[in-house]
């Protein structure tokens, strides 16, 4: 529907446009400027603007505070569930998408309704499966529980990408005499090197942001992931809202780093329909 | 099978051999994942359903009680918010993001300078983890060092508890929406570029005005897109928990409280079968959402 705009409709979009922009960046820049502030700051003198600018919250953070720990917590778990989850699901996918065997569709089906099953129907179960397995407490109880929903979004993510590859390329090799292992490793992903970038990012922000599992499967304090970390920052008695703000922007910054940079592929992953919101 | 004409094995023996031989391969490459979603989710979900009939406790194994917890449960006043209130929450944002959506991505969809611009910029509060836009949400609600409240003041309305019983439920709505009307803008915007440019000019040139254009070649057009992201977003949404733990914890005095909070306070008071119950009250819902989700995406795949 790409048409010229009379100069009134012109002025209209754009006003509506930098209201929309006002509405996106003033929460953000509202929380970048109370991580620079000191408490006193944020409760005597409330303001928008940010006089005097510090980093001390930072510093209190990330050394008194120990939220490296919770940093490096949220690394191993959020990195071991892509890795594993990326492999076990580039296999599943391949099997679905280029072999044909009988109950396929129902394999197929069980993997949608996995995705579409959301962590809050079944974290009660869960936790009493997790505590007989004694992963209770663990993060590698975690790493396995957030299969939960990493397992079929990169399945799923997978299917899609390995479906727009044409076959002749494998067939191609296997007449030259590779496996099927071989075409699926050495000439399909190679080739389907962009969706997979796309699809570890999604299954790494999805376990790096997750709180509900992590809140309830974890109880020390030297295990805590960022989100619950942060969480337990708000449901104490004294908040402390320089020092959430600065947790919230530590914890941001990672992820946001890693969709800008694949934006292209994140964009074509949400054309999809097909990643959780 | 298209496989090429020098893989076709000479005699009909070897044929069905090689075909077994790609069967077991390929339950073999589906496994990991299988397993995995057998433990993960199909056992639980029946596990889940199955305490929901007994009066397990952490430590308990329980004994079957029937529908007592879902008779129970009926009568909590909490239980009944939540009903009301996941019900408000989720019909809101999704109407608002769907109004909203579909206008910014029209839009965007005109002849505007710098699109890439702008779409990365809407892109930003979904690319921001859940639990940090709804921390900054808490904290600009906040009656003390609060964002609004400081505007509120700045212009003569005074301090306005934006976290009261009255207002809880809308700032929470208005949070939700903030975080998730990227998505429907991007995958809108997509659809909207993917109806062909031809469709437009040859209703212009049988006198076609705006609104039957739009009526007659956008709407068709963009619905099969728009039908699996309303699905899919409003399971998401009615299952989320950040957005109402994080800013109100239910509260104030229930005044927030939806199913996936009630089921998390039910966990900790340890008494796992009233605590399954809440979630199960809700599968009719969701089984019925995820079936029609599952035909729309198997169909969209093709």
């Amino acid at each position: 529907m790409l048409h010229k705009l009379s100069p009134s409709q012109k002025v209209l979009a754009y006003a509506c446009l930098i209201l929309l922009a006002i509405l996106i960046l003033f929460p953000i820049y509202y929380m970048l400027t109370v991580s620079l502030k000191t408490n006193r700051d944020i409760y005597r003198v409330p303001s928008l603007l940010l006089p005097n600018p510090t980093l001390m919250n930072y510093v209190e953070l990330l050394g008194r505070r120990g939220f490296a720990v919770n940093l490096r917590n949220s690394l191993i778990v959020a990195g071991s569930a892509t890795a594993i989850s990326v492999f076990i699901s580039c296999l599943a996918a391949y099997s679905l998408v280029r072999l044909r065997y009988r109950g396929r569709t129902w394999i197929g089906r069980l993997i949608l309704f996995s995705y579409l099953t959301p962590a809050s129907l079944l974290f009660i179960p869960l936790a009493v499966i997790i505590n007989r397995l004694q992963m209770g407490n663990t993060l590698q109880g975690l790493i396995f529980t957030y299969l939960t929903f990493s397992a079929p979004l990169s399945t799923w993510l997978l299917m899609g990408f390995f479906r727009n590859v044409p076959v002749d390329l494998e067939e191609q090799a296997m007449v030259d005499g590779a496996t099927r292992l071989q075409a699926l490793f050495r000439v399909l992903l190679p080739v389907a090197a962009p969706g997979l970038v796309a699809v570890s990012v999604f299954t790494f922000t999805g376990a790096w942001n997750e709180l509900l599992l992590a809140l309830i499967f974890t109880t020390s304090p030297e295990i805590r992931t960022v989100p619950v970390a942060l969480q337990y920052l708000i449901t104490g008695d004294v908040f402390r809202w320089g020092l959430i703000m600065a947790g919230s922007v530590v914890a941001a910054v990672p992820v946001m780093t890693l969709y800008y940079l694949s934006q292209r592929f994140v964009v074509q992953g949400l054309a999809a329909g097909a990643v959780k919101a | 099978m298209a496989r090429p004409a020098t893989l076709q094995p000479p005699a009909r023996a070897s044929r069905i051999s090689l075909s077994k031989r790609t069967s077991l391969l390929g339950y073999a490459l589906v496994a990991p994942v299988v397993i995995c979603l057998l433990i993960l989710v199909v056992y639980p979900f029946i596990f889940g359903v199955a305490i929901s009939f007994t009066n397990r406790e952490i430590g308990t194994e329980g004994q079957f009680v029937g529908l007592a917890n879902f008779i129970y449960l009926s009568k909590v006043p909490s239980f009944q918010k939540a009903i009301v209130n996941t019900i408000v929450l989720v019909g809101a944002v999704q109407t608002m993001k769907l109004v909203f959506g579909l206008g910014i991505a029209l839009l965007l969809n005109q002849a505007i300078r710098a699109r890439q611009f702008w779409r990365g910029l809407i892109l930003l509060p979904w690319a921001m983890p859940a639990f940090v836009a709804y921390l900054t949400w808490k904290l600009l609600y906040l009656p003390q060092g609060g964002a609004f409240n400081i505007i509120a003041v700045g212009l003569g309305f005074g301090n306005i508890d934006f976290l009261s019983r009255e207002l809880a439920m809308p700032s929470v709505i208005l949070a939700s929406f903030w975080r998730g009307f990227p998505f429907w803008v991007i995958s809108f915007l997509a659809a909207l570029q993917s109806v062909p440019q031809e469709q437009y000019e040859a209703a212009a040139i049988d006198g076609a005005n705006a609104w039957q254009r739009f009526r007659h070649i956008t709407i068709p057009g963009i619905l099969p897109v728009v039908l699996v992201v309303v699905l899919l977003s409003t399971i998401w949404t009615t299952n989320s928990f950040e957005n109402v733990w994080l800013i109100t914890q239910g509260g104030p005095s229930d005044a927030t409280m939806t199913f996936p909070v009630l089921a998390y306070f039910g966990l900790q008071t340890l008494r796992i079968g009233e605590a399954a119950a809440v979630s199960v009250a809700m599968l009719p819902v969701f089984v019925m959402m995820a079936f029609v989700g599952v035909k729309l995406l198997e169909r969209n795949q093709e």
